[in-house]
């Protein structure tokens, strides 16, 4: 293959791998002040192992399964077994970066999305039960549905839109959320004791550093260093903000106050329903997506809390609705004038892009909860998914790592 | 869409405005010389 790499592209997508790697320790510490300070440790240790995890199985057998050569549609074949063959030259994906600089970016994809699962388990999980968990899930839900929209699978075939992962990072995860809080059960003391945050501060500089991770999650995704990669940056920065404001406002009004906590899970709402579009709408669009993450994620999340659903931190209110409206969303704003490569959306004059759009999130909600289910049975019978309640009301830290976070 | 945008951002201004200026103040801590006194 003749030598097409360009050193701009290459810069800018290792730098946006290694911006997106940071969100998963990110997303550690935004979990860990969520929980009780028995808890952070082993809350933060979920994202740092799942780190060290996917990045072995995703060089194994991750890739070659989500973006090896198409097999019906529905899997990628195991030609790129252990990265054979995957090198410095440029891959099939992307004809100006080497192909393992593509793989590396996509790699820390697969790296956090189980890691937002987390956060729905929190306080309560057997630490062996999750790392199962976490490879079978990774294998058998991520990978398919990655190859499903990126690697050639039906669902890009059919023409659906996910610029940085709505459906493939943000749906799949959210909905799993929902299934492995309502699998588990609810927490010890649930509904019965305060379960408040041990350190709203270590959660608001998580969500800080989740925001700037999120630039190379976005525009990275334009693989190219160009205006598209610009442009998802403006995007991104301006549907978090709107959607951080939005929540904020509308915790306000609801319960008297604006909440810190509020306006850091507002900005992570924002962030995860611009992700699907941010390839290709404009700023005004993005305000429009940040107003509707800021209120659709509040009100999910009330009626979650409603139907005594301990989802711990809130995984499906803010990334499974965020990632919806998100992928939805992409149907009604998405244009040409912004990617030429892609479509028009509803606004634009092509309402069957929004359809299209729609049997991506259902296809996505439907095969990730019932995968997720049965692993979750699977693990429940050889393993165990909780650990016991003396174990639970001591606190994960001492029982599944026997450290303690605090010294003091 | 501009517009939508525009007026979307002034819907919350004017809630900032119209919004509760101070809740239900709740006192979790109180100082030593407090606690003597008490």
């Amino acid at each position: 293959m003749p030598n097409t790499i360009s050193a701009g592209d290459t810069a800018w997508l290792l730098a946006s791998a290694a911006l997106v790697m940071l969100m998963t320790p990110a997303l550690g510490f935004f979990y860990g002040g969520l929980v009780r300070r028995k808890n952070v440790l082993a809350t933060i240790m979920h994202s740092f192992f799942i780190l060290c995890l996917i990045s072995v199985q995703w060089v194994l057998w991750g890739y070659t399964l989500a973006f090896g050569p198409d097999h019906g549609g529905i899997i990628g074949g195991l030609d790129w077994l252990a990265l054979k063959g995957v090198g410095q030259d440029p891959g099939p994906y992307a004809p100006t970066v080497p192909h393992e600089a593509y793989m590396v970016f996509q790699m820390m994809f697969a790296v956090i999305t189980p890691a937002l699962i987390t956060g729905a388990f929190a306080e309560r999980k057997r630490f062996k039960a999750f790392v199962v968990f976490t490879l079978l899930w990774a294998t058998f839900v991520y990978d398919p549905v990655a190859h499903w929209v990126w690697g050639g699978g039906w669902l890009g075939q059919l023409g659906a839109l996910d610029f940085a992962g709505g459906t493939v990072v943000h749906i799949t995860s959210g909905v799993s959320a929902l299934v492995a809080a309502l699998v588990l059960g609810r927490r010890v003391g649930f509904g019965r004791e305060a379960m408040d945050p041990h350190d709203a501060t270590m959660t608001v500089l998580g969500a800080s550093l989740l925001w700037f991770g999120w630039f190379g999650f976005n525009a990275g995704s334009a693989i190219t260093a160009g205006g598209l990669a610009a442009n998802a940056f403006v995007v991104t920065n301006t549907a978090a903000a709107m959607a951080a404001l939005t929540w904020m406002t509308v915790s306000w009004l609801h319960k008297g106050a604006p909440s810190v906590l509020g306006a850091a899970a507002g900005a992570v709402a924002g962030l995860v329903a611009i992700t699907p579009a941010s390839g290709y709408v404009d700023v005004s669009a993005s305000i429009l997506i940040g107003l509707g993450a800021g209120i659709f994620c509040y009100v999910a999340i009330q009626v979650t809390k409603r139907f005594k659903v301990d989802d711990a931190l809130d995984v499906f209110g803010v990334h499974g609705v965020g990632g919806a409206w998100g992928a939805l969303a992409t149907g009604i704003f998405a244009t040409v004038a912004i990617n030429s490569g892609a479509k028009d959306g509803l606004l634009y004059g092509n309402p069957g892009q929004l359809g299209i759009q729609a049997i991506a999130v259902a296809a996505s909600i439907t095969y990730s909860a019932v995968m997720t289910f049965v692993i979750l049975k699977l693990i429940d019978v050889f393993v165990g998914l909780r650990v016991p309640e003396s174990e639970e009301v001591l606190g994960l830290d001492a029982s599944q790592h026997r450290e303690a976070a605090y010294q003091i | 869409m501009e517009i939508l945008a525009f007026v979307s951002f002034a819907v919350l201004v004017v809630a900032w405005l119209v919004a509760p200026s101070r809740g239900n103040v709740i006192v979790v801590s109180r100082t030593s010389e407090d606690r003597k006194a008490a």
